[in-house]
């Protein structure tokens, strides 16, 4: 482990990487300060400078955005109550009315120890967990891979939010149905590519993230801006270049964030790893936990401004950032839509994540994990003094704003492919995730079930070979069957237990 | 009827209306013989998810999780039209027109599209960022794109 760390060390800090660190944790908290842009979209508009790098500094370009997206999606909950992403919505519960009070300084320091606590508390467990994971995983076989990608698809479709579940699985199925358009990879059939050259090679994945991500959501904003410039985006222009405050921490306020810090962490990375439950449900489950630890008189102040209640979600969501790597890393299956964006971005490079990763490419394996490390540290010396500075991005106003972000969303996936027609299936694709997001249907596990789509019929075409033409693979063999029985609980369970809720106050209320 | 046709039916129609196209195009896969006796072949998986997403899309148009009516009225659909159509057109001219020119022209009406009147500031914002934008592409990374119109090039 020495070894990896060294190796990760030296890789992460060359001169150059080094930069990549610094830029990415920058870019990162501006994209990620706009509201509506989160991370996913912060990591996919970065996928076409990444793919010009070598591996190592392109994982590490987007992992340092990834942190500062969370940082800068954090900063705007803060500072005007408009949270990039679900994860940091719990911050603004208390962030918002302590930056009210004229404490938006403090705020902002107490998110930054927070989020760079979280994250360096969850990468030493990363730094622990991971290795021992790849070397148990190396045992896994085709026929494995295949339950845990089921798994790993039903995990997210699970946790995509109350009543959604079966939304969220159609969802999963769509990407999972445009992830075989192209020629197959076994026999070299033409697929759905209605006679079109263009879609041999299938759909690029970047294309297909940008269009469901960056430009849906800039359309959206767009068509949300209906009779011009309003009451609230004058307001957010000035909560955004009001007087910050300090941004000195008292002792006493350490000491009521030390053991918050360390049970968020823990939670954090522990809901993290788990695939599909994410940052968001850290986040929320920390700050509830808070509240009911706090006790009576320290819990009256959730809401209005506590300390408790702003660094619980902020450590949380950064620990399940760092967790969610786990089984990106030593199984090759993505716990998020974001880490299935670095998914396909490693794919693009010809790496294929998963336990023999740790062995194959040991500089990528190990500079992700020490660059997190480093990224957390970019974030608190660098990004909380310029805060004030990078703050300012909000008060641009969106007739700026939206349009270069459609034009840097399209820009990414032609400077790519330099091929026109990717422009108009980006924009059939926009229209198609415009109209599915405004009927409230999740485009994550979309994304997931595309990036996943080719390996699952690789693994499971793989596994047929393997098994004589026979399907008996799938309970015969015990870690295949455990897994799938996993999955099938994680797929009732959601459904069964608010029944049984139901049931059980139903009787009491006979 | 409008009771009937919520956001969750709507968009359960809707993608019931793909998959059963994509259902039918996946028994256009041209298999050889061979190909077509085997457990496993380009078919297998197409058929799989067809099938699974008929019965999903069925599942949610029959039982609604949210019964939420469709409103459209707070949004600006045409503003929104307007911008595909910008979107497109940017597609098509880029290379004949050029990266500079297509690109600067594409942000100008699109910030006048969202409000901005004042023509100098509409070139001000747009014609730098362009600009800088490609010399970063083409110095920086190694990106080379035409940046003048076909009539102008050599």
């Amino acid at each position: 482990m020495l070894d990896g760390i060294l190796i990760g060390l030296t890789t992460a800090l060359s001169l150059q990487n080094l930069a990549f660190v610094m830029i990415g944790c920058l870019v990162g908290t501006f994209i990620g300060m706009l509201p509506g842009l989160g991370p996913m979209s912060a990591i996919a508009l970065m996928i076409p400078i990444a793919s010009t790098l070598d591996p190592a500094a392109g994982i590490i370009l987007m992992a340092a955005v990834y942190y500062g997206a969370i940082f800068g999606g954090s900063t705007s909950s803060i500072l005007i109550n408009a949270p990039g992403v679900a994860s940091t919505v719990a911050t603004s519960f208390d962030g918002y009315p302590m930056a009210k009070s004229g404490k938006a300084g403090k705020a902002l320091a107490i998110a930054a120890y927070s989020s760079f606590s979280g994250g360096v508390i969850a990468a030493i467990f990363l730094l622990l967990a991971a290795p021992y994971l790849a070397s148990v995983s190396l045992a896994f076989q085709s026929t494995d891979y295949f339950a845990l990608m089921v798994l790993g698809l039903v995990a997210v479709a699970a946790f995509a939010g109350s009543g959604g579940l079966v939304k969220a699985l159609l969802m999963t199925v769509v990407g999972l149905m445009l992830s075989t358009v192209g020629t197959d990879q076994t026999q070299g059939v033409p697929r759905f590519t209605l006679g079109m050259l263009d879609l041999i090679d299938g759909i690029s994945f970047l294309l297909l993230v940008m269009a469901t991500f960056a430009l849906s959501e800039a359309l959206l904003a767009i068509m949300r801006t209906k009779g011009g410039d309003t009451d609230a985006s004058r307001k957010q222009e000035r909560d955004a270049t009001r007087e910050l405050g300090s941004m000195a921490v008292s002792k006493e306020e350490v000491r009521e964030m030390v053991p918050v810090i360390g049970r968020s962490s823990v939670l954090g990375f522990i809901i993290g790893v788990l695939p599909g439950a994410g940052a968001t449900i850290a986040s929320f489950l920390a700050y509830g936990t808070e509240q009911r630890l706090a006790g009576a008189k320290k819990g009256k102040l959730f809401g209005k401004g506590s300390v408790r209640g702003l660094s619980a979600p902020e450590t949380a969501n950064n620990a399940a950032a760092t967790g969610s790597f786990v089984p990106l890393l030593t199984l090759g299956i993505p716990g998020s839509g974001t880490t299935a964006i670095m998914l396909g971005a490693l794919i693009g490079y010809g790496i294929q994540p998963g336990p023999r990763l740790y062995l194959d490419a040991p500089d990528v394996f190990w500079s992700v994990i020490v660059s997190m490390w480093i990224g957390n540290i970019v974030l608190l010396i660098l990004n909380l003094p310029l805060i004030p500075y990078i703050a300012r991005v909000l008060a641009i106003p969106s007739r700026f704003l939206l349009p270069l972000i459609l034009f840097f969303s399209l820009i990414g996936v032609y400077f790519v492919s330099f091929n026109t027609f990717d422009i108009q299936l980006m924009v059939i694709f926009a229209v198609a995730a415009v109209t599915l997001r405004i009927l409230d249907f999740p485009m994550a596990p979309m994304i997931l079930g595309f990036i996943l789509g080719g390996m699952m019929e690789e693994n499971l075409r793989r596994a047929l070979l393997i098994n004589d033409n026979s399907w008996s693979f799938l309970w015969e063999r015990p870690l295949t069957l455990s897994i799938l029985v996993i999955a099938a609980l994680v797929l009732i369970v959601p459904i069964v237990l608010p029944m049984l809720r139901k049931k059980k106050t139903e009787m009491q209320g006979d | 009827m409008g009771k009937f046709f919520n956001k969750d039916r709507v968009g359960g129609l809707l993608l019931l209306a793909f998959c059963v196209t994509y259902a039918l195009l996946s028994q256009d896969i041209r298999l050889l013989p061979i190909q077509a006796r085997a457990a496993f072949n380009a078919r297998t998986m197409p058929e799989i998810f067809a099938v699974l997403g008929v019965g999903l899309s069925l599942l949610v148009i029959v039982f609604p999780s949210s019964r939420e009516p469709i409103s459209l009225r707070q949004f600006a659909l045409g503003k929104c039209a307007l911008f595909l159509i910008l979107m497109s057109a940017y597609g098509f001219t880029v290379r004949p027109l050029g990266f500079l020119l297509s690109t600067s022209l594409f942000l100008m009406i699109g910030f006048a599209m969202l409000g901005e009147r004042n023509v100098l500031k509409l070139v001000a914002v747009a014609v730098p960022i362009v600009v800088l934008f490609w010399l970063l592409m083409t110095q920086g990374l190694d990106v080379f794109i035409e940046p003048l119109p076909a009539v102008l090039r050599d």
